[in-house]
């Protein structure tokens, strides 16, 4: 039990001590930009696809399943502004971050894993390379910056989604469909949940960063880091999606 | 560098459209609370604002025109609404315009309203004052609501007696919805009633153009005339007879018979008279006894 404790405090101050590392890297010259852009390539541009198709049938999903119950009470008509809203203050950035925790952290976690087992980050810094600042910094601020328009895309494409389901049993103009959407939301809908997204990129990239960064010596530790990356990067999404939450409950 | 460059420019347009999403939902929504263009504000004093927020929708004719921004306690029984409004719409709303809450649907949230006045021509300034009407309370209707339930009730129960009443009484109304007799009777008489004026019809039809005595006397102006004549014939023999009785009276010869029916006229009156005076002495005597018999 004292060993399990001492272990879980041992690797809540490792991953502290990656986080500071990282803030003091982040704003020290030379700046990696071309290795920064070319991971914001791989982690945003090709991630589009899957977040798309998620968000779209998030959208039409929901749309299709509020829809006996808000037909209970005759308040069909609502049905785009509550879609709206539960799409944009909570849907999309959790579906979107956890979609990304298992193609992005998972990715990192493995990719640095291996390099750190086929021993490429001991040649890096051999090579004068910082190995932490041209791996780890350049992909933390990747996804910090490129969850956040995933969800932009997830909530715009989850919204056309939710149009089609509203129109597959009733008729509405994209027109009138897009205005309702507008009526019901305020900023409080939208500013908390964007700030939620940077903290889910944040740590999803740090996540698989640390994972595959303290890979033990070994084949089997890829996986290992890349698994593990996976289901801590998904645990702490939760987490911070509930605190986040409780937050703005808390103030507005 | 080429391959480069091909990345370069998906990355780009990625969070280019990205960005484009967001800032245009950030500018809508804020359209939509009216954060951007030239607005103006107004006031209104309230007693009860009845549950009216800050963001709620200002309509006037109809249409949102703007929003609530704030809502302020100013005495215990006054509160102050400021609104924001859109500068295009102030040309219409004049100085004499009142605003009330009212709710948009039976649950839905409220709204101000604004109705335009019908005297002033004067345009409002930035930061008036406009008059304000007191907003139905919903407990209001349900109070009326039950009013008029109430009363529907007592009517109900009144048509349920009458026609009760009606199916089982015996008044003329219920006969006359009931009776099957009576219905028999009524049809009789109606019928009665038709040959009757039937006949009627023809005997006015004789009266007008046939040539009996009757219809002569009614309609024919020479017969008027003649009957006149005749009239004032017998007038004049009646008088001419008179002075011939009185003079009859005067003659010697008629004179004492006269005389005679005089007296025996009088005669007949005092006897006349002395009856009533017995029977009114019998009277007295019965009431007196009668009224011993009370004393004792």
């Amino acid at each position: 039990m004292i060993i399990y404790l001492k272990n879980t405090f041992n690797d809540v101050g490792k991953v502290s001590l990656f986080a500071t590392r990282f803030f003091k890297e982040v704003f020290k010259p030379p700046y990696e930009f071309k290795e920064f852009v070319k991971q914001c390539y791989v982690i945003g541009y090709k991630s589009l696809p899957l977040v798309a198709i998620t968000g779209f049938i998030m959208g039409l999903v929901l749309t299709l399943q509020s829809r006996p119950t808000l037909a209970k009470f005759g308040a069909e008509s609502w049905l785009p502004g509550m879609v709206a809203l539960s799409l944009i203050r909570e849907i999309a950035p959790v579906i979107t971050a956890l979609i990304c925790a298992g193609k992005v952290s998972s990715g990192i976690g493995a990719e640095l894993g291996s390099m750190k087992v086929t021993e490429q980050i001991d040649a890096m810094e051999v090579a004068a390379i910082n190995p932490f600042k041209y791996l780890v910094v350049t992909r933390i601020l990747a996804t910090t910056l490129m969850i956040p328009i995933l969800v932009i895309f997830a909530d715009a494409i989850g919204m056309l989604g939710g149009y089609i389901g509203v129109n597959m049993h009733s008729e509405i103009n994209l027109t009138r469909y897009t205005s309702q959407v507008f009526e019901s939301l305020a900023f409080l809908d939208i500013v908390p949940a964007t700030i939620k997204t940077f903290f889910f990129g944040f740590f999803i990239g740090m996540i698989g960063c640390y994972k595959g960064f303290t890979a033990a010596n070994g084949t089997e530790s890829v996986g290992l880091a890349a698994n593990s990356a996976v289901v801590t990067a998904s645990l702490t999404i939760f987490i911070i999606d509930m605190l986040a939450v409780q937050i703005t409950d808390l103030f507005f | 560098m080429n391959k480069e460059s091909g990345f370069q420019w998906k990355l780009g347009m990625f969070v280019i459209i990205g960005l484009v999403l967001f800032v245009s939902t950030i500018y809508f929504v804020g359209k939509q609370k009216n954060l951007f263009g030239s607005t103006f504000n107004l006031k209104s004093n309230f007693k009860s604002v009845s549950g009216l927020e800050i963001g709620n929708n200002v309509r006037f004719a109809g249409i949102n025109i703007g929003t609530v921004s704030d809502i302020q306690l100013k005495t215990d029984s006054s509160v102050v609404v400021v609104f924001v409004i859109k500068d295009e719409v102030r040309k219409f709303i004049k100085t004499d315009a009142t605003a009330s809450i009212g709710s948009d649907g039976l649950m839905g949230d409220k709204v101000l309203t604004i109705s335009p006045g019908i005297a002033s021509t004067k345009i409002v300034e930035d930061n008036d004052l406009i008059a304000s009407k007191i907003p139905i309370d919903m407990e209001d209707v349900m109070g009326s609501v039950k009013k008029s339930v109430d009363n529907a009730g007592i009517i109900t129960a009144q048509l349920a007696q009458f026609t009760y009443n009606m199916n089982n009484g015996n008044g003329t109304l219920s006969k006359l919805m009931t009776d099957k007799e009576m219905a028999g009777s009524i049809k009789k008489s109606l019928l009665n009633l038709e040959t009757t004026s039937n006949e009627f019809a023809s005997f006015t039809n004789k009266m007008n153009n046939g040539d009996g005595a009757l219809s002569k006397l009614v309609t024919d102006k020479k017969m008027g005339k003649m009957v006149d004549s005749t009239m004032k014939n017998i007038e004049e023999t009646t008088k001419g007879f008179t002075e011939i009785t009185e003079a009859a009276k005067h003659n010697f010869l008629l004179r004492g018979y006269f005389k005679k029916k005089e007296k025996a006229e009088d005669k007949k009156q005092e006897e006349l008279d002395s009856k009533e005076e017995a029977e009114l002495k019998k009277a007295m005597k019965m009431a007196e006894d009668s009224a011993a018999a009370v004393k004792k």
